[in-house]
């Protein structure tokens, strides 16, 4: 019993030393905290009930690509985010400050409104 | 005002459990069990008000407000009035507790709580699921105003709008009545299950088995990483495996008493919240109404299996009725059940998703708990020492616990064998999950079963009723032989 107990709360203190470990060399800018600032001011236009459609610039494989499109559902509720552009307005998720304006052109949206952070709200022209 | 909101709703849930369990308003065994019902109780029972309330008359903050005091106040008055009577719980028999041992627990409640605090400062949101699931219908049902059922449209298939609403609503409705939307009513959710589970653990193995044995369950439980980390990312999993194990534990206990109704009727009302919890939590209830009646028929006084599922049965109408509710009038059919046929057929007629599903089930086993040895070897290390001892009046419910776990195991596994397109991810995301679920109740059974340290003594000697005892004697590796009088079953 006193193995059993010592193992147990052995385990339980490497695990709390790793998590600690892990939280303060964290250095990442991704999570819901950056998102939440980053939409803030978007937020505060959206009325319950809109739909918005969804366009970013991450590659479709990478990972955080999923990710960051539920995280900007999580921060803009209770709108809806769906994860296409073919709505009538369309939140765009930058990872640059200066929007590419050529690709938003080619995919026919047209910047209603610029909120920094590589945040936009994009009309959809063909909608 | 946030915890204010959260303490009510703790109230509630204390009014209800010591109306049902009265006990002497001081410190002991009995008030630690009934702390940690409360939880459960309080937030199931303000969770499916909050839902109604949504339901009649909108999303009002008057009415919510009066129905939340009304219910808040009738569940404290009469928790508080309650008159003793009925059995009052106390530490079972068993071997004395060595000093290390309450020191261990202590530690282990200490680092726990340490880990689940770093974990909720670093991330506030919880992890992936609470914030594209749990988290996001809170707001939708908050922030949505008279939307609020766009929290169940299904324009938002990542959030699966069919997930029942326990988690999300308990912590709208505290948003609702202190008019903020703070993140740390989540965090106070999570952290009241986390500490309610353990607390349940060890009351209800201390009144059955002693205080030795609850210890020990209650360490190992606390010093399960998956186990706390899991509740600290605001999963709905924890709420889950609380109301199992209240459910279970309850049973025991009716079983240890078997004249007090109460005990049924308590785990009807936790069995009738696991399917407002989660998905699982119906199948954990199929499960409860097909073992409950088959261990008693089989090792109970079947007289009693009338009144006892009738209580179990009752309690748990209400909150299952409006489970059911949700389900039939708003929520989307279920991503994984609502598949093809044919594709069903596919999937179970495949080899190789019956030996992936297998090997996952198998490697968790060993992979589980974040224990620096595997749990299954721990375990099996103390089993080896201390042996199963199962006396005449613990079969039913051994056999109550062990079927339902059985049967849970038995369809999760049917479920990932039939259902995923991707069985792979599937079990990947949310095997060890599962088994965090059924992690406290599995304790359960373990400690139920496992003789107390002190039972494998060696014989006391013959003049030892003359001489004083300095301190137990050293356990033996093996259990002394069963007394022919009253034989117990050993289940190795």
């Amino acid at each position: 019993m006193i193995a059993l107990a010592a193992l147990a709360l052995a385990s339980s203190f490497w695990l709390l030393l790793d998590l600690i470990s892990v939280y303060s060399q964290s250095t990442s800018t991704f999570g819901v905290a950056s998102f939440e600032d980053r939409f803030s001011d978007f937020r505060k236009t959206l009325a319950p009930h809109t739909v918005l459609g969804y366009l970013s610039d991450n590659p479709v494989t990478d990972p955080s690509s999923q990710a960051e499109f539920n995280l900007t559902q999580y921060t803009l509720a209770p709108a809806i985010v769906k994860p296409t552009i073919d709505e009538h307005l369309v939140v765009v998720n930058y990872h640059s400050a200066t929007p590419d304006a050529a690709g938003l052109r080619a995919r026919h949206l047209i910047s209603l409104r610029d909120f920094g952070h590589g945040v936009l709200l994009c009309r959809n022209e063909t909608r | 005002m946030t915890f204010v909101c959260v303490a009510l709703v703790w109230l509630t849930g204390f009014g209800i459990a010591r109306f049902l369990f009265p006990a002497p308003p001081r410190w002991s065994l009995h008030t630690v069990f009934l702390f940690s019902l409360a939880t459960g109780l309080g937030i199931g029972i303000a969770s499916c008000l909050y839902f109604l309330g949504l339901t009649v008359a909108g999303p009002s903050l008057l009415f919510l407000a009066i129905l939340g005091i009304i219910v808040a106040v009738v569940a404290l008055l009469n928790g508080i009035l309650a008159k003793n009577r009925g059995i009052a719980l106390d530490w079972g028999p068993g071997p004395p507790t060595p000093i290390y041992l309450t020191g261990a627990l202590v530690l282990a409640v200490a680092m726990a709580a340490a880990m689940f605090i770093v974990h909720s400062i670093e991330k506030p949101h919880g992890e992936w699921d609470a914030w594209t699931i749990w988290n996001l219908k809170a707001r939708f049902l908050f922030r949505g105003g008279e939307y609020w059922t766009d929290t169940f449209s299904s324009q938002m298939p990542n959030s699966h709008p069919d997930y029942p609403l326990l988690l999300p609503s308990i912590v709208a409705l505290c948003w609702t009545l202190a008019r903020v939307e703070s993140i740390s009513v989540p965090i106070a959710i999570a952290f009241l299950f986390t500490l309610g589970t353990a607390g349940l653990l060890i009351s209800s193995i201390g009144i059955l088995r002693g205080k030795t044995q609850a210890f020990v369950a209650g360490m190992l439980l606390l010093a399960s990483s998956s186990f706390i980390q899991l509740g600290a990312m605001q999963y709905a999993d924890g709420p889950l495996s609380f109301y199992m194990l209240a459910t279970l534990a309850l049973l025991c206990l009716q079983d240890c008493f078997p004249r007090d109704l109460r005990f049924s009727i308590a785990a009807g009302f936790a069995a009738g919240f696991a399917p407002w919890t989660k998905n699982e939590g119906w199948l954990f209830l199929g499960a409860l109404l097909l073992a409950r009646p088959l261990a008693l028929l089989r090792f109970g006084n079947r007289a009693a299996i009338g009144p006892q599922f009738l209580g179990l049965a009752a309690a748990a109408l209400p909150a299952t009725a409006l489970a059911a509710f949700f389900k039939l009038h708003f929520a989307p059919p279920n991503d994984l059940v609502s598949q093809k046929f044919a594709d069903l057929i596919a999937h179970i007629t495949t080899f190789g998703r019956w030996v992936i599903t297998a090997e996952g089930f198998v490697k968790m086993l060993f992979l589980m708990g974040g224990f620096l040895l595997p749990i299954a070897v721990l375990l099996g290390v103390y089993w080896f020492l201390v042996r199963f001892r199962v006396e005449e009046h613990d079969r039913t419910s051994l056999a109550t616990l062990l079927l339902v776990l059985g049967l849970l195991l038995a369809g999760e596994f049917a479920a990932y064998v039939a259902f995923p397109p991707d069985i792979i991810t599937q079990l990947n995301v949310s095997l060890e999950r599962l088994y965090v679920q059924l992690w406290p109740a599995a304790l359960l059974v373990f400690f139920l079963a496992a003789n107390p340290p002190q039972l494998v003594s060696r014989p006391a000697p013959a003049d030892a009723k003359t001489k004083p005892v300095a301190r137990p004697p050293k356990p033996k590796r093996r259990t002394t032989q069963p007394k022919p009088a009253d034989p117990p079953v050993r289940l190795n």
